[in-house]
């Protein structure tokens, strides 16, 4: 029973028919095959209910706020004030690489426009400074993905939806696990420059008074993180409504830089609802192949399936982490959210664990799956924004920090509490 | 056809211009009823009613869009290793199933909307909205994506015999990775 379904996606996934036609047609043919009702007379109200779901809505919000920050003329001044404050560090420049996409991406959520973004201002400095270019290049790559972890992320809120958890949990459980890994990739790029001398390139040390002037540059992304983040911790607002002030206040910022332009508006909301469409569509497909998925009972047959192996839950758990680490190298990271979540996440809260963790193990799955090879995006946006080289180069970089989150992936295993102190504190 | 498939595809950026600014004015009705409630005690409601119509309409209008920017998300993994033949047959055949898909979500959708019109629902909040305003626009999106993907296959079809292969591909073909970062870099 478990086998024919996942042939059928297998098939149409690696012909590379639409991800969101590829899941709809799956439920369409197994409620076919499978089932005594026509399931698909539900699509037309699912897809109505879920469509304007004010949860989701936080989707093209998120997405509009990130367009607007990429044209609101802050990246190269705050990727310049951060330089001050962490260029002294051995690999110099490569510090300020992981740490302006952790701040990018607590503000956008993307990792293909932290890549595209950071990469475009720190690339020239390579020769400049005299960095290993493979490991450079490894940094930018990696601390792009860090956008799927750090709230708010979208990959949260769909994770939240697909499997019944709250999202404000999710977001405070992401927020420790979030920084741990950007400070452990810097960690990285300090052990790689000592064990090889040469690959540090040119630091760059600042005095405190450079370093203060420097703050007013990090002042719109640490301001926009807190009005987001901030009004959703401090319980004043929803994720979808904190999103929502966090469009406006970037749109304020975007004013205030001269840059709050028609044309300007227009380019961001084309991206924005190019994306938001195709995101959407895929989500729709996906919840009513779920909705076919638990009615034929294949939800439960796959658990059982699973418990019928007679592992330990450590071991199924392991299993489950291999198979995603696997299905990484190939797989995009929103369609893999998207089909593993809903069927993965009950299985493991059957064997106890909890479902906000395992929200947070998978996003690191998922932001691992964003730089390994063959098929891992963030390389090939990187490589494409140096514009010249071997591919290989950007793939050897990023071994180091695919390294690190497998320790991520290990240190969440062996202390679950890293995720799940924040939110105990609030939740109780 | 020509003309046709351009003034379709005009009309496709009209209608995301629309769903964003119908985004932006949700975030900004959003934000007004937070700052009114937090502020002031004082509760608008349906700021979140509203603006999930907005979303679902908004969502709708743009999945044209997106087609024409070949932004539908398909796995290439195995696909960058077929040959060209094979890679023009799954061009096709993705493209195929995700309309048919969208077909048979439009065809339910018409139904419901139909209900909704015989019945004279209403949503079931303080707001009691009249479902039938949101839902046509709403449906409206679908019915134009499938229009759109069906005029999108014909004129592939018709490209490929010409054998405009390169004009088939420019419609229906997977996006080229340094297309997609053009996209994200401003």
């Amino acid at each position: 029973m478990v086998t024919k379904p996942l042939l059928i996606l297998v098939a149409l996934i690696a012909f590379a028919v639409p991800i969101a036609a590829s899941l709809g047609w799956l439920g369409l043919s197994l409620q076919y095959l499978d089932s005594p009702m026509p399931l698909h007379r539900a699509l037309g109200d699912m897809v109505w209910q879920t469509g304007t779901d004010f949860l989701l809505v936080a989707i093209p919000m998120f997405v509009l706020l990130g367009e607007i920050l990429l044209r609101a003329g802050i990246t190269e001044k705050m990727y310049e004030g951060i330089v001050k404050w962490l260029g002294w560090l051995p690999g110099g420049l490569m510090h300020s690489n992981i740490g302006s996409s952790a701040l990018f991406a607590a503000t956008s959520g993307s990792s293909v426009a932290t890549a595209a973004t950071i990469g475009t201002v720190a690339i020239p400095q390579i020769e400049k400074r005299g960095y290993n270019e493979p490991l450079f290049l490894g940094t930018i790559a990696a601390g792009g993905t860090l956008g799927i972890l750090i709230p708010p992320s979208i990959n949260l809120i769909l994770y939240g939806l697909l499997t019944d958890t709250s999202v404000p949990e999710l977001y405070l459980a992401g927020f420790i696990p979030g920084f741990l890994l950007a400070l452990l990739f810097m960690v990285t790029v300090v052990i790689m420059c000592k064990v090889k001398s040469g690959w540090g390139g040119e630091t760059i040390s600042a005095d405190w008074a450079t370093r203060l002037r420097a703050l007013p540059a990090l002042i719109p992304p640490i301001g926009i993180f807190l009005v987001v983040v901030g009004s959703i911790y401090a319980g004043i607002a929803t994720p979808t409504e904190a999103a929502s002030l966090g469009v406006v206040a970037a749109m304020i910022l975007a004013a205030f830089n001269g840059k709050l332009t028609l044309s300007m508006l227009r380019a961001a909301v084309e991206g924005t609802m190019r994306t938001t469409s195709m995101i959407m569509l895929i989500i729709l497909a996906a919840v009513f192949l779920n909705f076919v998925l638990s009615v034929i009972g294949l939800t439960q047959a796959l658990a059982d399936f699973v418990t019928g192996l007679g592992l330990s839950p450590f071991q199924t758990l392991l299993m489950i982490v291999v198979l995603l680490i696997f299905l990484g190298c190939f797989m995009e990271t929103l369609s893999m959210l998207l089909v593993t979540a809903p069927l993965i996440t009950p299985i493991v809260v059957g064997l106890g664990y909890d479902s906000v963790w395992f929200g947070i193990l998978l996003m690191v799955l998922l932001e691992t799956a964003l730089i390994t090879p063959p098929i891992g995006i963030n390389l090939y946006v990187v490589q494409a924004v140096r514009g010249r080289g071997e591919m290989l180069d950007v793939m050897k970089g990023a071994l180091p920090f695919v390294v690190t989150m497998f320790a991520m992936v290990a240190l969440l295993l062996a202390f679950p509490d890293i995720a799940l102190w924040l939110p105990s504190l609030v939740y109780g | 056809m020509t003309t046709l498939l351009s003034l379709t595809e005009k009309l496709s950026r009209v209608l995301v211009w629309i769903g964003g600014m119908l985004i932006i004015l949700s975030a900004l009705l959003v934000t007004l009823e937070v700052i009114l409630r937090k502020v002031l005690n004082i509760s608008l409601g349906g700021a979140d009613e509203l603006s999930g119509y907005a979303f679902g309409i908004a969502t709708t209008f743009g999945l044209a869009y997106a087609l024409f920017q070949r932004a539908h998300i398909r796995v290439d993994a195995a696909y960058n290793l077929f040959p060209a033949w094979l890679k023009l047959i799954a061009d096709f055949v993705g493209i195929i199933l995700l309309a048919g898909f969208a077909g048979i979500v439009t065809v339910m959708a018409w139904q419901l909307v139909a209900d909704t019109i015989e019945f004279n629902s209403h949503s079931i909040t303080p707001m009691r909205t009249p479902l039938v305003y949101p839902q046509v626009p709403w449906l409206f999106g679908w019915v134009f994506f499938v229009f759109s993907a069906a005029l999108v296959i014909l004129a592939a079809f018709v490209a490929l015999l010409k054998r405009d292969i390169k004009s088939a591909e420019a419609l229906i073909g997977a996006k080229t990775l340094d297309e997609q970062v053009e996209e994200e870099t401003v």
